[in-house]
């Protein structure tokens, strides 16, 4: 572990990676402190100040209501982060073990969970989450399960097409031929190696989650104003380009920065995860 | 029977049993988001007789099974039901808004495999040195964000700040040519109209492009790695130790394995381009699919969302049995596979 | 001398030169560009909406119009018109031909309303009274009404006349002898007189037009040759559409930070005032909303001052004028204009003191239509009125299609929503019915789900009524009766601000003289002027 961090600070892109993630989760932890206005993640209208560019005073400018764009952001990264980690906790076993599961088994048991795979892949995630919502009530909970439901399959099918390179491995076979049980060979001696593409794609996907989960807000499902949230700050923000071009570019920088963190830290963990084995 | 052949069938026939799945699934989904259609469509001045009737002739009375084997019998005759969205057949609506939609996204594929792959080979071959360190920071800043915020950022930088690209629509007005295929490149061609060819695409880059970003991040990444993992097999290094060229190894022993996982990924992300793609649409004001697809989900177009997931769920099908199909011709392993499948 | 001969040889050549290239320029096709939201519905049958009205006006006539910057109606296709009892007798115009060639007559009068009646969507619900129409010669028709209804006339603003003949040549198949009534034709062609006739029609993206040079009443030439409404334009794109001019004119759609942001890109802005208003709904079968002193105390906590900044646009122009009651200034039955309202938070303190419900009890579902951004920021405002009265809220937006599903049921219909709402044909009944009578409940006009056997009577009455002044005794009376009520909070009136090039000239948009008080008659093409 203290090796890990001492090779990813060595390299320069990753100890800015490093700082990056740290930034943004430490901003997120200490927002009370750090923001100049923290009542203004709620529901404050300052009509006085309205849309106003980046100032000394709000280095971010201000909402259409006169909120300190800042300090909005910061809070955005609280629930952005906390739904984009849980989302994909829950998704990612369950998309991996079908995905290994289906892959290795083969036979009758791929070809029912493969197909339940496909059909669930093909139909659009907004019309899932419509009707994940016709039924539950409209709360972050229940935003954060309509997004699990419509991740599992991208990993179930990704470990799958991996695993069936695998199983044909000469690794593999000699694990059989030494008599490994088949959960044995599936997580002891498959899973290993397609770790560096599952870590890949969650490190990428992080930001999906955040955008998807904005998408379901303009549905009415999940967060809802005054809640702060970067996803919808950057949809909502498009309308006023490109005169109040703060509205939008700084959750989008936001975004990208955090989510850049991410997947500099995720790459060089990959390389070093890699080159243990 | 040859096995590529066999393979081709094979898949074929689980993807039609996959897409009955589909349509029973969505069949029953549509009828679970809140709302009566009926109503929905009247307007809100219409009297309940008249929303009664409406559903009487939606059939929207019937068991559900029932009114399944009505649209199975529709189906047959190629009839999807008319939109309650925008009273027309359900078929005329996608013929008009499809091809933009697969307009962009094949572009945006083209761009994700023209660049991609070659920016991950280059990275493996240059392994460590600043030509890795480069692509390294430009891919993992293109998945970084998701498209709806790369097109945001291009368009600000690129069609506000420098207006080198136009901001909107498929062609400028003058421009326009006669619709043949809905596809507005190949379209331009046949009219013969070069500058009009040039201010499609032109209207084309930067939705493509933005589209495009994070599965040109994505494919280099991967291949990267891929090659990486496989310059460290034995067999690079027996023909490392014949002295064969780096080219040819790049080329014939690292680059073709390691594409098995990539195309696998493109894949993928050529099926999320059409979920995407939505929000790449709102911002470019791009005429597509998905656009269309949203305001049917919303105003609960039973025959419209119906209609609108069968035809996604058929691309997706049918590109991810293009890419199985690659896959088993590329890896010999999976071709001749000894186990079934 | 030679410098001067040289000048006016110049000034000769130059002459000459503009002698040439202006009747080139004048042979341009001058085009019109616009959009509205999707989707256009050409059918005038289903016409509904703002875009509808656009498209109706244009490529259809209506037997009567809006006198222009004053009350009552004008002849159009029906040279006058009497009442014989319940019924109404209509003498039409003989010179009026349909796109296609074919005269129009009294049947094709007959057929339009039949079709409304029959296809029972859109606004057909104006046409309820009728019992049937009759032609008695080509040019006389004759409208049954069941009982008297002072709203009559001016709901045929909204019974655009269709041409019979074409539309039985393209009858598809229907459940209805009539076939399917030419739904399918009518949803793609136009098939009316009016003033432009309509070349492409994509309800999603765009509706071309072509000016009709046989319009019975000549279109002039300064009107547009070509008109190009697009459909589902972003509000970033049109504001830089109109700053390259490649725009002309915007929907009134914009939140008032991108119209604003046109002006100052050297835009001009139009207004359409239209008897309507901007009402926060109450519902009022849900605690604590059940109880009339608890919505007479969230009604005078509501900053109506605040909400006018929100909609400022520019030095005197703003979506809306301050509200003075339920009825907007200039209708029947409206306050004196200059007693307009004000927030009043001892006022609001006294109504709570009064409310059976304790506030801390609940949570207030405040919902804000997705498409209009701006409602986001008066629910903000909203919230933070009411917090001072001790009220919790929780804003939700909400898009309109879920909207008008939610409204339907009073379990369903939010605490508190918000609807712009407008009389359809100028006359009171159309705006005021429609939201306040009992039998009207649970729609998106209606989720107050207001049952009230005082404003049901006003309401009926004025509807029966034929004298104006008792017309207004009784709206007056309503007014005070809702206002007593409240079960909505009646926040501004409505003006709609369009932002628009310098290339287009449209004095029903911006000379009051001019206007038609109804909302998108502003928009007849034949009455706007291409400046280059």
């Amino acid at each position: 572990m203290k090796r890990t961090l001492v090779i990813l600070l060595r390299n320069p892109l990753s100890a800015f990676g490093v700082l990056l993630v740290a930034t943004v989760v430490l901003s997120a932890l200490l927002a009370d402190v750090i923001v100049p206005f923290p009542e203004h993640r709620g529901a404050v209208v300052d009509f006085a100040n309205f849309n106003q560019p980046p100032s000394a005073q709000h280095p971010m400018g201000t909402d259409l209501v006169g909120r300190d764009l800042f300090s909005r952001i910061v809070y955005a990264y609280r629930i952005s982060l906390l739904l984009g980690v849980v989302v994909l906790a829950i998704a990612v076993p369950i998309g991996v073990t079908v995905g290994l599961v289906a892959g290795y088994l083969g036979g009758r048991v791929e070809y029912v969970l493969m197909r339940l795979t496909d059909v669930f892949l093909s139909i659009p995630p907004l019309v899932l989450a419509m009707s994940i919502m016709g039924v539950l009530e409209p709360t972050l909970i229940n935003g954060m399960l309509a997004v699990t439901a419509m991740w599992w399959p991208w990993y179930a099918r990704l470990v799958y097409n991996l695993t069936r390179a695998e199983r044909e491995e000469g690794y593999v076979l000699a694990a059989e031929v030494l008599g490994a049980g088949r959960v044995w060979v599936m997580f002891r001696e498959i899973l290993p190696n397609c770790v560096p593409s599952i870590v890949t794609k969650m490190t990428l996907d992080l930001g999906f989650v955040i955008l998807i989960a904005s998408s379901l807000s303009f549905l009415g499902l999940g967060v809802q104003p005054p809640t702060p949230d970067l996803g919808s700050m950057v949809a909502d923000g498009a309308t006023y380009l490109p005169d109040s071009w703060w509205l939008t570019v700084f959750p989008g920088l936001a975004i990208l920065l955090a989510v850049f963190g991410f997947n500099l830290v995720g790459d060089a963990l990959r390389e070093i995860l890699g080159a243990d084995q | 029977m040859p096995p590529l052949l066999r393979l081709i069938l094979w898949r074929l026939g689980t993807s039609l049993i996959v897409l009955i799945g589909v349509s029973m699934l969505i069949f029953a989904i549509a009828r679970v988001i809140p709302g009566d259609p009926a109503r929905i469509a009247l307007g809100a001045n219409a009297t309940a007789e008249q929303v009664e009737a409406l559903r009487a002739r939606l059939n929207l009375d019937e068991p559900i099974v029932v009114q399944y084997g009505i649209f199975l019998r529709d189906l047959a005759r190629g009839d999807l039901g008319v939109s309650l969205y925008t009273n027309r057949p359900v078929t005329a609506d996608i013929a008009q808004f499809l091809p933009a939609t697969m307009e962009l996204i094949v572009v945006a594929g083209l761009m994700m495999v023209l660049i991609g792959l070659p920016l991950g080979a280059l990275a493996a071959r240059y392994r460590n040195s600043w030509v890795d360190s480069t692509i390294r920071v430009i891919s993992l800043l293109g998945v970084s964000a998701p498209s709806f915020v790369w097109a945001v950022i291009l368009m600000l930088l690129f069609a506000y700040f420098l207006p080198i690209f136009p901001i909107a629509g498929r062609i400028s007005e003058a421009m326009a040519v006669p619709r043949v295929t809905g596809f507005m490149l190949i379209d331009t061609l046949l009219a013969g109209r070069f500058d009009a060819f040039r201010n499609a695409a032109a209207h084309l880059a930067l939705p493509a492009f933005a589209l495009a970003l994070s599965g040109i991040g994505q494919a280099a990444r991967l291949t990267r790695a891929n090659m990486i993992e496989t310059y460290d097999k034995p067999y690079i290094e027996m023909a490392q130790s014949y002295g064969f060229s780096e080219r040819k190894i790049a080329r014939s022993y690292a680059f073709r394995p390691s594409l098995i996982p990539s195309l696998t990924i493109i894949g993928l992300d050529f099926a999320a381009m059409l979920g995407n793609a939505f929000l790449v649409e709102a911002v470019f004001a791009w005429p597509g699919l998905s656009r269309y697809g949203v305001e049917v989900i919303l105003r609960k177009d039973l025959n419209g969302i119906v209609g609108t997931v069968l035809v996604i769920s058929a691309l997706f099908l049918i590109v991810n049995m293009i890419i199985d199909i690659l896959l088993a011709y590329i890896n010999p392993r999976i071709r001749h596979s000894t186990r079934p499948s | 001398m030679t410098t001067l001969h040289g000048s006016l040889r110049a000034a000769l050549f130059c002459a000459t030169a503009l002698g040439v290239t202006a009747p080139l320029a004048a042979s341009a096709e001058s085009v019109l560009r616009l959009d509205e939201v999707p989707v256009g519905q050409l059918d005038p049958g289903k016409a509904s909406d703002y875009a509808d009205s656009i498209l109706m006006f244009n490529a259809y006539d209506t037997l009567v119009l809006p006198v222009q910057g004053g009350p009552g109606m004008a002849p159009h296709l029906a040279r006058a018109w009497e009442a014989d009892g319940d019924s109404w007798i209509f003498h039409l115009r003989d010179d009026v031909t349909f796109h296609s060639g074919n005269p129009m007559t009294a049947h094709d009068v007959v057929f339009s309303l039949e079709r409304m009646q029959a296809l029972g969507q859109g606004l057909s619900y104006l046409f309820g009274v009728v019992d049937s129409a009759e032609a008695i010669d080509d040019h006389t028709v004759r409208f049954n009404l069941s009982e008297a209804n002072s709203p009559f006339v001016s709901a045929l603003v909204r019974l655009p006349i269709i041409d019979r003949a074409l539309v039985m040549e393209n009858l598809a198949d229907g459940d209805d002898e009539m076939g399917d009534w030419g739904e399918a034709f009518l949803a793609a062609n136009a098939a009316g007189t009016g003033a432009y006739t309509v070349s492409a029609h994509n309800p999603q993206e765009e509706t071309m037009f072509l000016r009709n040079e046989d319009y019975f009443l000549g279109v002039p030439d300064a009107a547009p040759d070509r008109v190009r409404l697009r459909y589902g334009l972003e509000a970033a794109t049109v504001r830089t559409l109109i700053a390259t001019n490649e725009h002309d004119i915007s929907s009134q759609w914009l939140p008032p930070e991108v119209l604003r942001a046109i002006g100052n890109a050297g835009g001009q802005f139009l207004t359409e005032t239209s008897a309507g208003a901007f009402y926060v709904k109450m519902n009022t079968t849900k605690a604590p909303l059940d109880d009339v002193n608890c919505r007479r105390a969230l009604s005078a906590a509501f900053d109506y001052g605040a909400i006018m900044q929100i909609i400022a646009i520019d030095e005197g122009v703003a979506q809306g004028t301050p509200s003075t009651g339920a009825i907007p200034v200039g209708m029947l039955g409206a306050n004196d204009p200059d007693a307009i309202l004000e927030r009043d938070m001892d006022a609001a303190r006294a109504h709570l003191a009064e409310c059976a419900h304790d506030p801390a009890d609940f949570t207030l579902e405040i919902a804000w239509t997705a498409e209009v951004p701006v409602q986001e920021r008066f629910s903000l405002m909203m919230q933070s009125n009411f917090a001072e009265l001790g009220f919790n809220t929780e804003i939700r937006r909400v898009p309109w299609a879920v909207f008008t599903d939610l409204a339907t049921s009073a379990e369903t219909a939010p605490h508190i929503s918000q609807i712009f709402a407008n009389a359809v044909t100028g006359d009171p009944d159309t705006l005021l019915y429609g939201q306040f009578h009992s039998s009207a409940a649970g729609t998106w006009q209606s989720p107050e789900h207001l049952a009230d056997d005082e404003v049901d009577r006003l309401l009926d009455e004025a509807r029966r009524a034929e004298a104006e002044d008792e017309r207004a005794a009784l709206y007056a009376q309503l007014n005070d009766r809702l206002m007593e009520i409240a079960p909505t909070i009646f926040a501004f009136d409505r003006v709609s601000v369009f932002g628009a090039s310098n290339r287009v000239a449209a004095p029903a948009l911006s000379d009051p003289d001019a206007a038609f008080g109804l909302d998108g008659m502003g928009f007849s093409f034949r009455l706007m002027d291409m400046t280059d």
